[in-house]
């Protein structure tokens, strides 16, 4: 009747001429070296578990945090009214710190500013930049780069950046978030690795001698 | 079956050696973390934070047991909330929340005053609530026999140009939003004073410890951000600008 019908009907037959002699599949007596026997229950337990372990620890490019982290913290939720009292938006923590293989950024997006107001990073390694508003949305673009970041209260959002040349960007909102969106513009300075590590942590975030 | 014999007599072999490598890789995930977040030490602009419960243990005062305290207040702060020296700042018709958190910062330390913190000290979270409904209550106009400060003359007309630029739109290209956005009368955030009619001394004095951080329980590095940006000029201009009146337009204030 159907095409898919009587194509699904030969390529089964065509399956079960080369399986074995057109019976039905015996599921009960499966030979023991191609079945389910303990020893490969373990094997594939062992496998399974392996991975878990894999993804509680490993922190895979692409993705915001370990699976462990995703467990402990939950899905990335802040409470926006107490960011400066607990947790990593704190005001000592926030601007760019060195990481294992990169640099991670910390910003809050409040009205009418980005927190810290200009970001110094350098080039050549991978940046996270995580983000999370403290009243309403907004979003963070990047001047010279396709990124583009919605920062939703109550949530942490992360993306992932390089910067290849050095220079400097600029931070606009790009999110209608009141009366003083239009001036909402913060820096992104980045500089070379050697000069990145000659700067203080109060350096890293202000451009005022630059 | 060599195969099969091969998984028979590695199977538990894989197993006694790869289990104990997953603990340790997880005891080693976990330490990781750990010092992760174990960053700088951590740095608490103010104890004060916009929850529900803040705000309506901040706007919960009795005006009338506040106008009892407020006595106290008179003779810095003026009878009728403006005082006759520029350096103390006006109180009549702030928000009941700004007066309150002003008062439990001044009382945690966060914010440094010889005066006030000593006086903060010794008030409740509801005498504060009191003080601030009080205060928030009192009408600005002047009257003949007031000896208000504000407002007071610019020292330099050219200031009037330049602050009413940084007050009405900001500067775009330093990311500087306009003071009116937060400060009124266009918009208002929550902790921020209106400043139409604050004293100008006052007002330096705050940029200044904004900008060198001096002053800093600001919520979120707001207003350090944007006092670290504004020139000296800018500092004295919005603040002379302020302190005279210019910030509310169709309201002529009766000069001394």
């Amino acid at each position: 009747m159907c095409r898919y019908d009587s194509l699904g009907e030969e390529s089964s037959e065509r399956l079960s001429n080369s399986n074995s002699k057109n019976t039905p599949p015996d599921h009960e007596h499966i030979p023991a070296e191609s079945g389910w026997d303990a020893r490969k229950r373990i094997r594939v337990l062992l496998i399974s578990v392996a991975l878990i372990c894999v993804w509680l620890t490993v922190r895979f490019p692409y993705e915001a945090e370990s699976g462990l982290e995703h467990l402990l913290n939950g899905p990335n939720q802040v409470n926006p009214q107490t960011l400066h009292l607990r947790g990593e938006f704190v005001e000592s923590n926030l601007g760019p710190a060195e990481e294992s293989g990169g640099v991670v950024v910390r910003m809050i997006a409040e009205q009418y500013l980005f927190v810290p107001h200009c970001v110094v990073v350098p080039t050549g390694v991978p940046i996270r930049v995580r983000m999370t508003s403290a009243d309403v949305v907004h979003m963070l673009t990047i001047s010279g780069t396709n990124d583009e970041v919605k920062v939703v209260p109550g949530y942490i959002v992360e993306t992932r950046m390089q910067f290849d040349r050095e220079g400097e960007h600029q931070m606009p909102c790009r999110e209608f978030c009141g009366p003083g969106h239009y001036t909402m513009r913060s820096r992104l300075i980045a500089v070379s690795q050697e000069q990145f590590r000659k700067l203080s942590p109060q350096e890293r975030v202000n451009c005022a001698s630059r | 079956m060599p195969r099969g014999r091969w998984l028979t007599r590695n199977s538990g072999g894989l197993h006694w050696r790869i289990g104990p490598t997953f603990v340790v890789l997880v005891i080693a995930g976990v330490v990781v973390m750990g010092s992760d977040v174990a960053g700088p030490p951590v740095r608490i602009p103010s104890n004060v934070a916009w929850t529900a419960e803040t705000i309506a243990m901040a706007s919960s005062g009795d005006a009338f047991r506040g106008s009892l305290i407020g006595r106290r207040c008179d003779r810095c702060h003026g009878r009728e909330g403006f005082s006759s020296s520029p350096s103390v700042p006006n109180l009549a018709s702030m928000d009941r929340q700004v007066i309150w958190k002003q008062l439990e910062d001044f009382g945690s330390g966060k914010r440094s005053s010889h005066v006030m913190q000593p006086i903060a000290k010794s008030l409740s979270l509801q005498d504060s609530a009191d003080v601030a409904a009080y205060y928030s209550m009192m009408p600005i106009f002047s009257d003949p026999q007031d000896d208000r400060a504000f407002p007071q003359p610019l020292s330099d007309p050219r200031h009037e140009a330049v602050a009413g630029r940084l007050i009405g739109s900001g500067d775009g290209s330093r990311g500087l939003p306009p003071c009116q956005a937060c400060h009124g009368p266009i918009g208002f955030v929550m902790g921020a004073p209106s400043l139409a009619t604050q004293n100008a001394n006052y007002l330096l004095e705050q940029l200044d410890g904004f900008a060198s951080g001096s002053r800093a329980n600001d919520i979120n590095m707001r207003m350090r951000s944007i006092a670290m940006q504004l020139t000296e000029d800018e500092r004295h201009a919005l603040a002379e600008s302020y302190g005279a009146g210019v910030a509310e337009s169709g309201f002529r204030y009766a000069g001394k």
